[in-house]
């Protein structure tokens, strides 16, 4: 089966406002302002009004959010479970590039050797504790 | 800014969009620029959003995921840059009359070659067009029965009603034209010159909202896969046409300025001091090459998108 691309479910690059959107979401229901200042803090990036009613609308026509009760001109929106997959999708793809860049970096290789030295440490240990026996 | 200010910024954006979006981006820039004033940029970002929001009304703007939606987003793109060919073709036309009696015959085999290229071209873009628009009748034909003309309503009428009075304001000048004289009729009567240009921006506006009324009607067409390649891969052609088209018109103008740059010097198409650089080629060509980027880009997204639609 042919690997699912985040691109696929129309959201893009996974730096765009939609995948942030959704981010922010898959923690509870957030009007406007509340996304902006929650994208803001957890990934740097200021959304202008625009930006994010133009994601908001995109998101919405694909199902991916959905608008809650308007309170005070102020509507709140939540993930879907469409929009959940989306986001797992997105996450995905960005988990895969981390791990292609942290392995071409060398960095998984360290991570590895540390692994590889537990598991020995560990081994030695069982045995020495076997041996003590 | 007071709240007046921010529902100026909204009117940028499509009246369906205002009743569905309007009270809350107005709270959000509320709550954002409670403090002081809205920073250009945040209103650029507004207003782009807005631009933006009417080209998604129109369904040509690059939606992501879907390869139908890419293959078709892109395709109507394509037949909007047609628009603008249409209008540089007009302005063209007209610029070009008896251009081969002030050439020499010796020289006019390559700009008679550009020219028939330019004519040989606009021919097949419009069989193209009209072999698309036969593809989607049926969806059409579903589309009205299903009482979508409620939908498309109103940009038809708009077009209809500007066609009209450009036809009424074609047959008066007409008219008018058998009676006054040739110096009259070549710039010697500016009533006759203003009543000129008014026809000349009714026509733009006529191919303007014609398009627009078209591919917001195809943008709503319920159209299975199938259609949709066909449509992507004629867009596609269209394209080519395009391209063909820019080649000859960009040849004919330098080979009749090599052959017979005397051509250029009469009163309405005097080149600009002295030279072939005409006011009217240059608009002729600054609208071909605006065209030509926006099918371009409606290419490029067709191109990356039909092969999964022939897929899936």
């Amino acid at each position: 089966m042919a690997r699912r691309h985040a691109s696929d479910l129309g959201l893009g690059r996974t730096n765009e406002p939609g995948v942030l959107i959704l981010t922010s979401l898959a923690s509870g229901a957030k009007h406007g302002y509340a996304l902006t200042q929650d994208i803001e803090t957890f990934a740097g990036v200021k959304l202008g009004p625009g930006t994010l009613y133009g994601a908001i609308t995109r998101l919405e026509e694909r199902g991916l959010i959905e608008p809650m009760e308007e309170r005070e001109r102020r509507r709140p929106y939540q993930i879907t479970a469409a929009g959940r997959a989306a986001l797992t999708a997105a996450v995905r793809e960005m988990r895969h590039i981390s791990d292609e860049g942290a392995e071409r970096l060398g960095l998984i290789m360290h991570l590895g050797s540390a692994i590889a030295i537990v598991n020995i440490s560990a081994t030695y240990a069982s045995r020495t504790v076997r041996w003590s026996r | 800014m007071n709240n007046s200010q921010f529902k100026w910024l909204l009117r940028w954006y499509p009246r369906a969009w205002q009743a569905r979006y309007g009270d809350e981006l107005v709270a959000l820039m509320e709550d954002t620029y409670a403090a002081g004033k809205i920073p250009l940029q945040g209103r650029l970002g507004i207003i782009r959003s807005g631009i933006s929001e009417h080209l998604a009304e129109l369904g040509i703007r690059p939606d992501g995921g879907d390869p139908n939606e890419q293959v078709r987003s892109g395709a109507l793109l394509i037949l909007g840059s047609w628009a603008l060919f249409v209008i540089a073709g007009a302005g063209f036309a007209k610029f070009t009359e008896h251009w081969d009696a002030a050439t020499p015959p010796a020289d006019r085999w390559l700009p008679a070659g550009a020219y028939d290229l330019v004519q040989w071209s606009a021919g097949i873009a419009a069989a193209i067009l009209l072999v698309g628009a036969m593809a989607s009748l049926p969806s059409f034909a579903r589309f009205l029965s299903d009482g979508g003309w409620r939908q498309i309503r109103r940009s038809f009428v708009r077009a209809a009603i500007v066609t009209a009075t450009t036809a009424s304001l074609t047959l008066g000048i007409v008219i008018w034209a058998h009676h006054i004289g040739p110096q009259q009729r070549n710039g010697g009567s500016w009533s006759y010159l203003g009543a000129g240009m008014v026809w000349v921006l009714l026509i733009v506006a006529t191919i303007l909202t014609c398009t627009t009324a078209t591919v917001s009607t195809a943008r709503r067409l319920e159209l299975s896969p199938r259609v949709v390649r066909l449509e992507g891969a004629l867009a596609l052609l269209l394209t080519l046409a395009m391209v063909a088209i820019a080649a000859g018109t960009l040849v004919w103008w330098s080979a009749v300025a090599t052959a017979s740059p005397q051509f250029f010097s009469g009163s309405q198409m005097s080149g600009l001091f002295g030279t072939p650089a005409s006011p009217i080629m240059i608009v002729v060509e600054f609208l071909i090459i605006g065209g030509l980027t926006m099918a371009a880009s409606g290419a490029g997204r067709v191109a990356r998108s039909i092969r999964s639609t022939s897929t899936r």
